[in-house]
């Protein structure tokens, strides 16, 4: 019993992990209607632009909270020079710009910090606290809450503020919300800044662990993807639920369903959306689309 | 009307392209590429009388890009150094100046026959590349085409069977190898040990895996109580290690080659308050970048294999040839940092052991170097540790088959002898 | 306006492919080794790519599992080769088995809508390379498997170098592929595949079944892919699990958009992107070659974004512009006689199903 419950915690932890991605995922994508493959990339270019801070001596909460303005400006600019063309034509093509500047920004960072892995330093302690008979570290535990405190931020933007339902209104229909007034463009830059403010807290989360290389994000980004579509692609909430519950079952799968072993345990996810999906083509808590034929 | 001189056009036309299909047809090419057996006399491609090119493929971008620089940056700093005091000097009496063309090939298999293909009519002969699947996929081209394809950094048993692959040789110790070292010491230990194993799952971890059993076989005081797997592409295999804590095992064989991963590893098992010896391949054994983030203080024993030291201890860079070698690093092969993997220096070791081979050849061709390149045993590299050296000449063993059993003793490694 | 353009004439036309024709006979034997190996390769993923445009560009379904049909059919023909059956019923295998799997998956997925069409897709390589893995006994596991067949058989009568044979091989293969999905998609079922893309509902009202329209637009990617697969074992004779690795998966995406999407000949200039920038990165600086291809693909998806197959019409658009304000007041319409394959991917917003 011991082994289950130490599973499902770091089931949990590892599953927060997607989930910081995720939301970003989530939020660029009720903003401006993109899939954007980049998100993990900015992520990482955020994490180090703060690592890089804490080598010239600035503390790193600090380092983190420069690198927070910092990304959003970054997402802000790419959203306006970049993705702007792009928006309004085939989602495939602006699918592959995301691309294009995953392969760009992972090639820069590569360049200019090299591939080697580098040491990023934690916002939390490894100290271990036992919980209901499972260890969990410090750190693990500090991911999961503030991955929860972005969840409900996040929920909270969508339904309750102004803001949000701009942005949702801007991506649905932007012809009609800039007819009521609402400034598209610069809504559209704000959530794109908003989801590298986002991405720029996961990256530094995750890079004490997985440590900083420029790829670092590459696997996170294909279960932050899987945790959109089992979620449901409009519920900050649903996207969470739904990484963590894909890092619980990979980890029960691979050790209790000998067939599936540690090797292809990466079925689980896939699996449990093909099943969701047959019985709620929307997700799990996503909100049913209706489209105007 | 129209038709006929539509008709006339299109004969036009049709005449205009057999002349020119009969012109080209006249001046087809002559023999692909390269031509060994052009007499003795001819040399081989990329040699001349004051230089000679060697050729790279490895990842250069990518998840394994952080190894694959280092494959290009040793051999580049050996040589760098050598030209600037005026060349090698071979054994026909030319001094030469090496020049190194290297290629990304992002990990990709057919990238890498790609950049052979492209290299293979102006290089001299392939070396220091990375990679199983991405060696493996040229292979036979390199036989065929009779280019050399040595001392490449994978410990795949293929490479060295010289009857199987009569142009080719590997560099490292075989993955059987360093499995086997580890499982006769522990064998040897005379106590009795509840074993775990984690291994990589592929090609490198397979051979570890099947070494050390080898290295154990017939040992009744090991018994090997769990044997796990993970993906190279993991973020984290804190569920293994919590399904091998439970077993209480008392050592674990980790033949692990990701470095985010052996960390994560370390750290989980004390979380888990589990703390049995443990053995890490040698390429993930690196003190600053491995055990110190790690950890590795806290467990009664860390153990690895190696053939040559550590760049990343402390005490290498107050040596004189290791300060001498990261300058060497820094000035000619643009690489700034400590060396994080063992790659850099082996890579320099390379260098080292094709220089032993020029100096042996006689006649600037393909053939002769790799007669003089099997011809080198005793030899010790820089930084190779004592009881280990070069041997090419066994013909089924790569260049470097000797280890040694290394015990982290809170700063860098010592060698030891048994286990304890 | 009865001047039809230069390249619209019947005999413009005739004399063109004529040329072609007599450059691919002979350009192989007269090409260096290198280049023939090259233009081999951009055969390979041109075909890939092909097969990819006909699920994705033509019929509008997300498939980020190209990849793994391509290594499927690369392990059959390896499989087949190496032990020794008879060289066409290989050639055969090798697309009919992915074709079938292709059909099995897609009667599965295509009744769900397109957000399970891409998220089965995606697991396709990413299940496909442990699964390759796992099976070492038929797929020789991670060390992969060599087979050389593609050399140079005893019977040519005069000398020939194995790069040369190689190549015919791809360019009879893909010509041969080529053409007929041309014809696939230019007929009826190209039609229903592009009503499909538009608006589902609409096609079900027009009496063509969505549902089977996708199928048969999946078995045929499946199929081609395969085709592309014994390519790849001709040219590269060494399958792996890398072959069919996701991040392959995302650059024959790439490839087909900025080739240029539901375009015939952007499969073939996708192909040569894939194949001849990383190359071309590579000569530039070996050690940045992450940052210039990600450089090189925004550079051309911002000028070009419908893709490189839309440059002629991108420039005649600029020609006609600079050459006189009165000839630019008429509207721009599409030709009638051909079907003008970049106005579906440019500037066009598509109602995706399945995208919320």
């Amino acid at each position: 019993m011991g082994t289950f419950i130490q599973l499902v915690v770091d089931g949990l932890s590892t599953g927060s992990i997607y989930a910081a991605l995720a939301l970003a995922i989530v939020l660029v994508n009720q903003a401006t209607g993109l899939v954007n493959f980049a998100q993990g990339g900015m992520a990482v270019l955020s994490a180090y632009i703060a690592w890089w801070l804490t080598g010239v001596g600035v503390p790193l909460i600090l380092a983190i909270l420069i690198t927070v303005v910092v990304s959003f400006v970054m997402g802000a600019v790419i959203e306006r020079y970049l993705m702007r063309r792009f928006e309004r034509g085939d989602p495939d093509t602006a699918v592959v710009v995301t691309i294009g500047l995953l392969t760009l920004i992972t090639g820069l960072c590569g360049w200019l910090w090299t591939y080697n892995n580098l040491q990023f330093a934690s916002l939390f302690s490894l100290n271990t606290i036992q919980i209901a008979g499972a260890s969990i570290s410090v750190r693990s535990l500090g991911t999961i809450v503030v991955i929860v405190v972005m969840m409900v931020l996040l929920q909270a933007l969508f339904l309750g503020t102004k803001l949000g339902l701009a942005l949702r209104a801007v991506a649905v229909n932007p012809q009609s919300a800039s007819f009521s007034g609402l400034p598209v463009g610069r809504l559209l830059m704000v959530g794109w800044g908003l989801a590298a403010v986002l991405g720029a807290v996961a990256g530094a989360l995750v890079a004490p662990q997985l440590s900083l290389t420029p790829g670092m994000m590459d696997t996170a980004l294909v279960y932050a993807l899987a945790a959109v579509i089992l979620g449901g692609i409009s519920s900050p909430i649903g996207v969470v639920v739904a990484a963590w519950l894909i890092g619980v079952l990979e980890n029960l799968a691979a050790v209790y369903v000998p067939f599936i072993g540690y090797d292809l345990k990466v079925a689980v996810p896939f699996i449990l959306i093909f099943v969701v999906l047959i019985v709620r083509p929307q997700g799990l808590f996503g909100r049913k689309s209706v489209v105007r034929v | 009307m129209n038709m006929r001189r539509t008709t006339r056009k299109a004969a036009g036309i049709v005449a205009m392209a057999s002349v020119l299909a009969l012109a080209l047809a006249g001046c087809s090419r002559g023999g692909s590429g390269d031509s060994g057996d052009g007499g003795a006399a001819a040399s081989s491609p990329g040699i001349t009388d004051t230089t000679i090119t060697l050729g790279i493929t490895t990842p250069l971008s990518g998840t394994t890009a952080g190894p694959g620089t280092c494959t290009v940056a040793g051999i580049t700093a050996y040589f760098g150094a050598k030209n600037a005091d005026g060349g090698v000097k071979f054994g026909d009496g030319k001094t030469r100046k090496v020049e190194i063309k290297a290629l990304d090939d992002a990990y990709d298999p057919q990238k890498a026959k790609a950049n052979y293909d492209q290299l293979k009519g102006s290089v001299f002969a392939m070396t220091a590349g990375l990679g199983t699947p991405t060696n493996l996929a040229w292979r036979e081209a390199a036989i065929a085409d009779k280019v050399p394809q040595v001392l490449v950094m994978t410990g795949d048993p293929t490479f060295s069977d010289k009857s199987k692959s009569p142009w080719q040789l590997g560099f490292v110790p075989t993955y059987m190898n360093e499995g086997e070292a580890f499982g006769k010491l522990l064998a040897a230990s005379g106590s009795d040990h509840k074993v775990v194993i984690l291994s990589q799952n592929d090609d490198y971890g397979e051979g570890y895996v099947s070494g050390f059993k080898a290295g154990i076989e017939g040992a009744s005081n090991i018994t090997v109580v769990k044997q796990l797997t993970y993906e190279a592409t993991d973020t984290s295999v804190d569920a293994q290690i919590t399904e091998l804590a439970s077993t209480k095992a008392d050592v674990i064989f980790n033949a692990m080659s990701i470095t985010p991963l052996a960390i994560a590893a370390l750290q989980k098992a004390q979380q888990l308050n589990w703390k049995p010896s443990w053995f890490l391949p040698s390429n993930t054994s690196s003190p600053s970048a491995i055990l110190e983030p790690g950890k590795a203080s806290a467990y009664p024993g860390v153990y690895s294999v190696s053939f040559a030291q550590s760049a990343s201890s402390p005490a290498f860079a107050t040596t004189d040839e290791g300060a001498q070698f990261l300058s060497d690093l820094k000035e000619y092969a643009n690489y700034k940092d400590t060396p994080a993997f063992p790659h850099c220096v082996w890579s320099y070791q390379v260098g080292a052991v094709l220089d032993q081979a020029f100096q042996k050849m006689t006649s600037p061709t393909r053939d002769d170097f790799m007669t003089a390149l099997r011809s080198i045993s005793g030899y010790t590299a820089p930084f190779m540790l004592d009881g280990t050296s070069v041997d090419t000449t066994t013909g089924d063993q790569p260049a470097v088959s000797s280890v040694v059993i290394q015990k982290f003793n809170g700063k860098g490694y010592d060698t030891v002898d048994k286990i304890g | 306006m009865s001047e039809t353009s230069f390249f619209r004439r019947r005999w413009v036309r005739w004399a063109t492919i004529v040329v072609v024709v007599v450059a691919l006979i002979v350009l192989p034997l007269v090409l260096p080794e290198f280049a023939n190996q090259t233009i081999a390769r951009i055969g390979v993923f041109a075909v890939a790519v092909l097969g990819l445009n006909v699920v994705m560009g033509y019929t509008g379904q997300v498939s980020l599992g190209q990849i793994f049909f391509v290594g499927l059919g690369a392990y059959i023909t390896a499989y087949g080769v190496t032990h020794d059956w008879n060289i066409i019923v290989v050639f055969i295998l090798a697309f009919v088995g992915p074709a079938v799997v292709g059909l099995l998956i897609a009667l599965a997925a295509a009744r769900l809508g397109g957000l399970a069409i891409a998220m089965v897709t995606i697991a396709l390589p990413i299940v496909g390379v442990p699964l390759a893995k796992r099976l070492s006994d038929v797929t020789g596991g991670s060390q992969g498997l060599s087979a050389q067949f593609s050399d140079v058989p005893d019977w040519m009568p005069f000398t020939m170098y194995d790069d040369q044979w190689q190549l015919y091989i791809v360019i009879l293969v893909t010509a041969i592929v080529f053409l007929l999905t041309r014809n696939l998609v230019h007929g009826r079922y190209g039609r229903a595949f592009a009503i499909v893309k538009g608006n589902e509902a609409v096609a079900s009202s027009m009496g063509i079944s969505p549902y089977w329209y996708k199928v048969i637009a999946f078995t045929v990617a499946s199929l081609i892919g395969g085709v592309a697969g014994f390519l790849y074992m001709v040219v590269i004779q060494y399958t792996s699990p890398e072959t069919l690795s996701f991040a392959h998966s995302i650059s024959l995406l790439a490839a087909m958009v900025i080739g240029g999407a539901a375009s015939i000949v952007g499969s073939l200039l996708g192909g040569a992107y894939y194949v001849l920038v990383p190359q071309l990165t590579n000569i530039v600086d070996p050690n940045s070659t992450a940052l210039l291809q990600g450089a090189i693909l925004l550079i051309v998806l911002f000028v070009l974004p419908g893709g490189l197959v839309s440059l002629p019409r991108v420039l005649t658009r600029l020609a006609r512009r600079r050459s006189g304000d009165d000839r630019g007041r008429t509207p721009q319409t599409t030709p009638i006689t051909e079907p003008d394959p970049a106005a579906v991917t440019e500037g066009n917003p598509t109602e995706r199903q399945g995208h919320a």
